[in-house]
């Protein structure tokens, strides 16, 4: 909902004046009741500051469905996602909107068939998103029919059936259908062939089978397909196509077929099981593939990708490819901008080979592998990286020479050589405090993430020279009360990330959130505080950042009320109240208690 | 102050406001239409009319002008809009880009 409306003030709403004037409108009831009579005015607002408005009121909890009325000639177009009190009512006045293009309702729960007899007629209606609206069935698709200017469909996860899908064949200006989770057969996807403007596909875990899969040809302008978690095995060509996902599907031929080949930009093949992987890449037009994600597909050769020259993102997590395959991602290096390799055998021998080959390269996850120190000092010779993953792997951040304790080289420095790092991930390590030294050096880093035990109050000083320090998360640190004292955090830094430093105790985390307003501070005692303050309601601490402010301020007013004018209520018997009401009564209103006579 | 140092901004209604030009420039579309080449009337009489802009509105727009450029200076109020006002001043902001 916040990100919703940060988006509004920073897309369209440049003007500050136009933004004080929407908090002036949105500031209680009484000011909306002040100006939804200037109906007129209404009736002249420009589209994009009606739709602000409204989204501000959802926000402030001010909009209800009689109110939305006045602005049947100002919207057109409306995101109410995830809004649980949207219900036929609402929709019966979104129905009369005049100039509507745009509605979103997905998740919103109340929605069911009748609610959209509503929008039936509508005129200018394009894009109708009611996924995951699951009272919605075949009935609901019926009243949907009138509205034939429709493009744009999202019906996933509805209670819709083969029946409701192909009624849809009747509206052919739909270029966007997203009809996943729903259980379609091949005949349903046959009766939508006359659908030939369609774009976009996703027919994710439908009943669709090969013979289905046969149909697809017959759409002539499918860019963007989803088959994941259906049982088709071969593709057939169906040329047009740039994005296509089949995770989870276990693959025996992709686009193999007659005529032009498909240029492919983007596969995903999530947990797919090959027959044989080489094979099903030989038939499309790989030339322009950039994004290919093979993550959990139990591969252990992929010596099928040096024909992939202009792959820029390569997911390969969680397979079970080592070091002598990484010798092929170095082949097509040139290009490659992010490189996950998580949860594979690829250690810090596979590291070396990259090295000299990704000159590009601006994302490494290395998770859970066994790498170590040494693939440190390799991920320095690397120099346009900007973010490095490396968590749950054996850095220690020191390099034993010899065998003995006395030469110990600081792993770490190497990344001082990567002047763009922004982004660095050693979480789960069992780095020490001495280590910590080479990371507060590098200058240019604004999101770190530390999880070990064996980091103390020395690291925290260290860090806090790190300048541009954005977000810090120093989990499960050993870090004292004086540390957190004297801890003076960088200017920039938002997030304080404590969680589980168990020696911290509740006042000293307090008095340094006191101390730094602008700061967000995470740890468990820190959020049972701002719980507790929230019910009291009136708080005179400054407490956490700007942000989680706002997402207070959004709903919590009201409700921390209704939370204490309850409380009262049930915390006397209906004996004690009234014995409470004469004693009230006796007590002289204007007279101090220890004064009063008695 | 001198009289090239203030413009005249007119009201639907055709009351005249004299308002200090650097005030007025808060306003992108104000700004543009006095400085801008081609020797347009604005530019040369310094007097802007606003057929769609009433009187009430225009002088919230004028008081918005200078209590803008107060608190680009540091001095921190707040800005008072009546709930009343609130629909015609968004509109009229949205047209001045301010």
């Amino acid at each position: 909902m916040a990100d919703r409306s940060l988006l509004m003030e920073g897309g369209e709403l440049q003007s500050p004046l136009v933004r004080l004037c929407i908090e002036a409108a949105t500031q209680s009831g009484d000011a909306v009741e002040t100006w939804r009579r200037q109906r007129r005015t209404l009736e002249r607002l420009p589209s994009q500051l009606a739709q602000a408005l409204i989204h501000r009121l959802l926000c402030r909890r001010l909009l209800y469905p009689s109110l939305l009325e006045v602005f049947k000639y100002s919207i057109e177009k409306i995101d109410l996602s995830g809004e649980s009190s949207v219900d036929a009512e609402w929709m019966a006045y979104l129905g009369a909107f005049h100039y509507l293009y745009s509605l979103n309702v997905s998740d919103c729960h109340r929605i069911n068939s009748s609610a959209l007899w509503a929008l039936s007629g509508m005129r200018y209606l394009k894009e109708v998103d009611l996924s995951r609206c699951s009272k919605v069935d075949d009935a609901g698709i019926k009243h949907l029919l009138s509205i034939q200017t429709i493009e744009i469909l999202l019906i996933s996860e509805t209670s819709v059936t083969t029946n409701g899908v192909t009624l849809l064949s009747s509206l052919k200006r739909l270029s966007k259908l997203d009809l996943g989770g729903l259980f379609i057969t091949d005949t349903t996807l046959a009766s939508l062939q006359v659908l030939t403007s369609l774009q976009h596909l996703d027919l994710w875990g439908s009943d669709i089978s090969n013979d289905g899969a046969s149909i697809l040809v017959k759409f002539p302008n499918l860019t963007f397909l989803n088959l994941a978690w259906t049982k088709v095995t071969v593709l057939p060509n169906v040329s047009s196509i740039a994005c296509l996902n089949m995770s989870n599907c276990t693959i025996h031929s992709i686009l193999k077929g007659e005529g032009n080949k498909a240029q492919i930009s983007k596969l995903i093949l999530a947990g797919a099981l090959f027959k044989d992987i080489t094979k099903a890449f030989s038939y499309f037009d790989s030339s322009s593939l950039s994004f290919l994600d093979l993550s959990n597909s139990s591969l252990r050769d992929v010596s099928f990708l040096p024909i992939l020259h202009a792959l820029e993102h390569l997911e390969l997590s969680g397979n079970l490819v080592g070091d002598d395959s990484v010798k092929f991602i170095a082949s097509v290096g040139a290009n490659l901008k992010t490189l996950n390799l998580s949860n594979t055998r690829v250690s810090s021998d596979g590291v070396a080979v990259l090295v000299g080959h990704v000159l590009k390269l601006e994302t490494i996850s290395l998770d859970s592998t066994p790498t170590d120190d040494f693939a440190i000092s390799y991920i320095g010779m690397i120099p346009s990286l900007k973010a490095v993953s490396m968590k749950g792997t054996n850095v220690r951040g020191l390099i034993q020479q010899n065998g003995g304790d006395a030469e110990c080289v600081l792993s770490l420095t190497a990344l001082e050589n990567l002047k763009q790092l922004e982004k660095l991930n050693l979480e789960e390590t069992p780095l020490k405090d001495e280590a910590i030294v080479a990371i507060s050096n590098m200058k240019q880093l604004t999101h770190l993430s530390l999880r070990s035990s064996f980091l103390t109050d020395a690291s925290l000083h260290h860090l806090s020279s790190i300048p541009n320090l954005i977000n810090l998360s120093m989990r499960d640190a050993i870090l004292t009360n004086a540390g957190l004292d004297s801890f003076n955090p960088p200017p920039s830094l938002q997030v304080l990330d404590l969680t589980r430093c168990w020696l911290l105790t509740k006042d000293a985390l307090l008095s340094f959130v006191q101390r730094h307003s602008g700061l967000e501070v995470r740890h468990e005692l820190v959020t049972a505080v701002l719980f507790d303050n929230e019910d009291k309601c009136c708080s005179p601490l400054q407490t956490s950042s700007r942000t989680s402010q706002q997402r207070r301020f959004s709903s919590s007013p009201l409700k921390s009320e209704i939370a204490t004018i309850i409380d009262q209520r049930l915390k006397y018997s209906r004996a004690e109240l009234l014995s409470m009401q004469f004693s009230s009564m006796s007590v002289d209103p204007s007279g101090d208690p220890a004064t009063s006579p008695k | 102050m001198k009289k090239e140092d203030t413009v005249k901004l007119i009201s639907a209604e055709g009351f005249e406001f004299v308002i200090d030009k650097n005030a007025a420039m808060v306003s992108q579309t104000i700004r543009n239409m006095l400085t801008s080449p081609g020797g347009f009337a604005e530019t040369e009489h310094r007097e802007v009319t606003f057929p769609e802009i009433s009187t009430t509105i225009l002088e919230k727009i004028c008081q918005y002008f200078h209590w803008s450029i107060q608190y680009a200076s540091g001095k921190e109020t707040e800005f008072y809009i009546e709930p009343e006002l609130t629909l015609e001043l968004m509109m009229a902001a949205n047209y001045l880009h301010t």
